[in-house]
């Protein structure tokens, strides 16, 4: 039996004895995070069988809940938690040769802060470990986005911590709120005890939390920190902010709304947000000459539609949206990896300064391409199923409003298609009188963005190896009264 | 929320930080209130004669203790970057720093 602490103690542990081991092996600094995230991978697919049956529930301290601080280890944890391990070594592999200038040392330790971080937010069970693993995330975020220690780096961090700042105190708020109508923090107790409340006594601390998680998340209106932060930070971090980062805050919000509110009078609106964030997202990525602005926005895009999908509020929804956010994860990640290396090459962030990079650098072009493609939605990727079933769910929801929303959700990705096709042609198909000269990525950067590759297409080809997963996903989500007896059932 | 105003209005960047301290201070006190008892005693068992009838609740004060810590945190990364933000613009007016646009 392993235990599901060691998910967060091992990297967090790690992550503060990397200058320990800096004092005798100047490079342990960077094989650390690797390590730490191949471990957390390994034991998050072992816990993974087992956690279908039922959720592994720790008790820290010996107290039965709701007295302690518990984690719980459901299927939407265990399956994020193997998702940010995965993404994060990767791009740890990545950052290998990536990561030259400044203080390395001090880059892997809050990187795999970072990490300990959202592996934290997506298995605790209480509302304040919430806010506190939350803190994590963001404090490491702030200051890795200003890692590199330019004028837009500084000026994006600053901002970025400003409106996180502000969002977390809220978050607090509601926390404090919540505490002093239920008297606990446990989420499946105030689950439990949220029936008896009134209605309006409960609007305020959810409309706290729910601001102050979106702020994370990036939720219209609360995104304009994110194109800034993500397109200045060095491109390894880009990556993890917005296929790790964002999912996280995404995850939290649906915690909340499900678990903790079970609300529905909220979803039509947040139906409404996700799909106006999807088209203010794509809008202004399609008028974007920086590449990494371009993609960030794109990120915005992507957010609002798996936060449509997560309001259909069906178990086909949720699976879709669930589905959806792996897609997008690995897909921008790959992106931004790709996007890191071409922007190294040319010295430039603007897409018109990419032409001809298709014979320059054809492998790095080639996992870029696909990931576009499956960003997009073409059928052979990932990026294909998952949009697909959004769409089904929303049409099968029968209801005159969600499917108006959907046809401008497709409008949306049409948009999408417009700039990510514009970006490919600039690759390939212009710029024809530079002569070649082969100058490929670094090997330790082309093998995590090949294994990116070969996830996009295997999982677009055959669905169903994440779908039944993702079913049990999503059926934690939307039964309140299993998760509260899985969490408290030993007591009742 | 004087904090939330400051935080809004100010152009200054060392006052938004402090707009930033006050807001926390009183998320605290608002946490502190929650759990507060008029009369009321330390939750230790120090003696004979106490009742816990009469104990504040702990729990928001191990709040307030954790949040006070990462309140520091990001209190200090902001006047970190603050300090970085001056060497590169030369000013501290959120008003004059605009590189990023839409």
């Amino acid at each position: 039996m392993v235990n599901p602490v060691l998910l967060i103690a091992v990297p967090l542990g790690l992550a503060f004895a990397i200058p320990l081991f800096a004092l005798f092996w100047k490079d342990a600094a960077k094989y650390i995070p690797p390590v730490a995230l191949a471990f957390n991978l390994v034991v998050s697919l072992l816990l993974l069988p087992k956690v279908f049956e039922n959720p592994v529930i720790v008790s820290i301290g010996g107290w039965q809940p709701p007295f302690c601080i518990n984690l719980v280890a459901g299927p939407v944890g265990v399956l994020f938690s193997a998702i940010i391990a995965l993404v994060g070594l990767l791009v740890s592999i990545y950052a290998l040769d990536y990561i030259k200038e400044g203080a390395t040392e001090k880059y892997h330790i809050l990187y795999l802060l970072l990490l300990t971080g959202a592996t934290g937010v997506v298995l605790t069970g209480d509302v304040f470990n919430l806010f506190v693993f939350f803190e994590i995330l963001c404090i490491s975020s702030y200051a890795l986005v200003a890692y590199l220690r330019d004028k837009s780096g500084i000026e994006s961090a600053v901002k970025y911590l400003i409106q996180g700042a502000a969002g977390s105190s809220l978050l607090l708020i509601g926390i404090g709120l919540l505490y002093g109508q239920f008297g606990t923090l446990n989420m499946a107790d105030i689950a439990e005890k949220i029936t008896s409340a009134s209605p309006i006594s409960l609007f305020v601390p959810m409309v706290l939390l729910i601001t102050g998680l979106g702020v994370e998340a990036a939720i219209f209106p609360l995104n304009a920190w994110l194109p800034d932060a993500h397109s200045s930070a060095p491109s390894s971090i880009s990556a993890i902010l917005s296929g790790i980062a964002i999912e996280v805050g995404l995850y939290a919000v649906a915690r909340v709304i499900f678990t903790i509110f079970g609300a529905s009078g909220i979803l039509l609106f947040l139906a409404f947000l996700g799909i106006v964030t999807l088209l203010i997202g794509e809008m202004c990525a399609f008028s974007q000459n920086n590449i990494k602005r371009m993609l960030a926005y794109s990120s915005i895009g992507q957010i609002g539609l798996i936060l449509f999908a997560l309001a259909i509020a069906t178990s086909y929804g949720v699976t879709g949206g669930l589905f959806q956010l792996i897609s997008h994860t690995l897909g921008k990640a790959l992106l931004f990896l790709a996007a890191g290396y071409m922007i190294y090459q040319t010295g430039s962030l603007q897409i018109s300064a990419l032409e001809g990079m298709g014979k320059k650098m054809p492998l790095t072009c080639l996992a870029f391409t696909i990931g576009v493609f499956s960003l997009v939605g073409l059928p052979p990727f990932i990026g294909f199923p998952s949009k697909f079933l959004i769409v089904r769910a929303a049409l099968a929801t029968k209801e005159t409003i969600f499917i108006v929303l959907t046809g401008l959700a497709l409008l949306g990705t049409v948009i999408e298609g417009a700039y990510f096709f514009r970006v490919v042609q600039v690759l390939y198909f212009k710029g024809g009188k530079i002569n070649p000269v082969r100058k490929e990525a670094p090997v330790a950067a082309l093998i995590p963005m090949f294994i990116f590759v070969l996830l996009i297409v295997v999982v677009g080809i055959y669905p169903k190896l994440v779908t039944d997963v993702l079913n049990s996903a999503a059926s934690e989500f939307l039964s309140r009264t299993e998760y509260i007896e899985a969490v408290l059932g030993s007591i009742l | 929320m004087i904090g939330l105003y400051i935080i809004l209005v100010k152009h200054n960047l060392i006052k938004v930080i402090v707009g930033l301290g006050i807001l926390d201070t009183g998320v605290n006190l608002f946490l502190i209130s929650v759990g507060y008892i008029t009369k009321g005693t330390a939750p230790i068992f120090s003696g004979p004669g106490i009742d816990s009838k009469h104990m504040v609740d702990p729990v928001p004060q191990a709040l307030v203790l954790t949040a006070i810590v990462i309140g520091v945190a990001v209190l200090a990364l902001a006047l970190s970057l603050a300090i970085r933000l001056h060497q590169h613009y030369g000013t501290l007016n959120l008003r004059k720093i605009r590189e990023q646009r839409w």
